[in-house]
């Protein structure tokens, strides 16, 4: 089991953290949440409560800070200079922005998909293989059997299994999203972000994904964020929509797109917006 | 594009509300021809059956059209899935009229029993739930079908009573059968009329809050 923790904790410290870490309920709560790029104030007092083993959408339009939001889940937003985070995010009973957590063992838990496929310059299995790797997992045996169930999870096996070392590049656009996908599952996440996942994709590979995001949250609390309301309405249980950095309304999917309860909401999702 | 959608589907509104005002007059007037023995308003609510269905297939396509190249969301979907059920109801509520028609033909000749018992009220009563179920759909303003629970109970209350009141003069004269079972026919017809309103409005009120109701 790993251990978000940074190093400077002490192991009891860390064991007694990581227990309580991995004993309750997977929900994600997160806690007036402030996030502000310098004086652009991206995403103002969410408070949402995120359902383990579910699919959750954000919807709402450019710059509404959705992304910001998403990728505040697994720390991305420490990589931005200038970046002010304030409010919680909990999860299993652990603030996940607080300072004693470690962003790398994090995103150990909670992977990331992004927009544009971004498979390394590698083999097939290499791009798979390349987390384990880096968590200190180096036996062949051990290597084979997770990059054969990640892809299998990411219902890309039956396309790639007798090209596993030719380059992941040959692969085709759909295909090395599915890789991406693959790799964030190679270091076992319990939690997989998406940040428009099939933007980049053609329908058939978008089909597909969709697909995969279904079976995914069978074992995954997934999050996306994406452009395309008919999207976020066919694979996800929940939604929320965002407007100038505010959760302006979070529900059911069915909700929100048969009957949303803000006005706000319901001009966005009819095009009746500006 | 979505500028286009909204003008398109404020046309099809139109439209239904022009498919829902014949629908109506249909009903309307072919019980007035069977009360004066109208044979020219008959054939007028006959002749309008044509024009009835294919305004029907015609919002059909449209609305099917619409959500084909749309895919309408939260008040757009639900005023698109309205309009489908509803077109249902008025072709039915036409469909009556163009039946009560045929009998108003039938009966032109003779004189009416019992001024025909309380089928013109009956009418009266169901027409007006059809015209404020089509005023809610165009204004949407749910107080227009608020009591159509009560109006549905006094015309099933009128239903039974024209059948009791048809079954007695059939005892005392025989030659009245064919006359009264019409009338009783009619009165059935009335009461699916009123039926057909409850449930345009349950999907009207649908239409305007989001939520599903059972006029019952």
């Amino acid at each position: 089991m790993l251990n978000i923790f940074s190093v400077n904790k002490s192991d009891d410290e860390k064991n007694a953290m990581s227990k309580n870490v991995f004993s309750t309920s997977g929900r994600l709560s997160i806690e007036k949440l402030n996030i502000s790029y310098g004086s652009n104030h991206a995403v103002k007092n969410v408070c949402m409560s995120i359902s383990p083993k579910s699919v959750t959408a954000f919807i709402g339009p450019s710059g509404c800070g959705k992304s910001t939001l998403l990728r505040a889940i697994n720390r991305m937003n420490d990589e931005i200079d200038g970046c002010k985070i304030e409010g919680e995010i909990i999860w299993k009973g652990v603030n996940i922005l607080g300072k004693d957590v470690d962003p790398v063992a994090l995103r150990s838990k909670v992977g990331m998909v992004f927009q544009k496929p971004n498979p390394f310059p590698k083999s097939i299995f290499d791009n798979v293989a390349y987390g384990p790797r880096i968590h200190g997992i180096n036996e062949k045996e051990e290597l084979e059997r997770i990059v054969e169930k990640s892809l299998k999870n990411s219902a890309l096996w039956g396309e790639v299994e007798n090209r596993l070392a030719e380059s992941a590049m040959s692969l085709s656009g759909g295909q090395q999203q599915r890789l991406c996908i693959a790799r964030a599952l190679a270091v076992e996440p319990e939690v997989i972000l998406m940040d428009e996942p099939c933007s980049a994709l053609d329908p058939i590979a978008t089909a597909k994904i969709e697909d995969l995001i279904e079976e995914l949250k069978k074992n995954y609390t997934v999050i996306i964020v994406t452009h395309n309301m008919q999207q976020a309405a066919r694979v996800s249980d929940h939604t929320g929509f965002m407007y100038l950095g505010e959760l302006i309304e979070f529900g059911d999917t069915e909700q929100i797109f048969e009957n949303p309860k803000e006005k706000l909401t319901e001009n966005y999702i009819t095009g009746r917006f500006g | 594009m979505t500028e286009k959608f909204h003008e398109e589907l404020a046309l099809l509104k139109k439209e239904v509300e022009k498919m829902g005002e014949l629908s109506k007059d249909m009903l309307e007037k072919s019980v007035q021809a069977l009360k004066n023995q109208d044979i020219e308003l008959a054939n007028w609510v006959i002749s309008e059956s044509p024009a009835l269905r294919e305004l029907d297939d015609k919002i059909e396509e449209e609305a099917l059209r619409l959500i084909a190249l749309h895919q309408p969301m939260a008040s757009d979907m639900r005023l698109v899935a309205t309009i489908l059920k509803m077109i249902t109801y008025m072709t039915r509520i036409g469909r009556y009229g163009n039946d009560i028609a045929k009998i108003a033909l039938e009966l032109a000749d003779q004189p009416h029993i019992a001024k025909m018992a309380s089928i013109p009220q009956m009418s009266k009563i169901v027409t007006s739930m059809v015209d404020d179920a089509l005023k809610a759909f165009e204004t949407k303003e749910l107080s227009y079908i608020l009591d159509f629970k009560d109006r549905e109970d006094t015309i099933d209350a009128m239903r039974y009573s024209i059948f009791r009141e048809a079954i007695s003069y059939m005892m005392e004269e025989p030659k009245y059968i064919t006359r009264c079972t019409h009338y009783i026919m009619i009165a059935r017809y009335l009461e699916r009329c009123g039926d057909h309103a409850c449930k345009m409005a349950e999907k009207i009120h649908y239409m305007i809050t989001g939520e599903r109701i059972e006029v019952r």
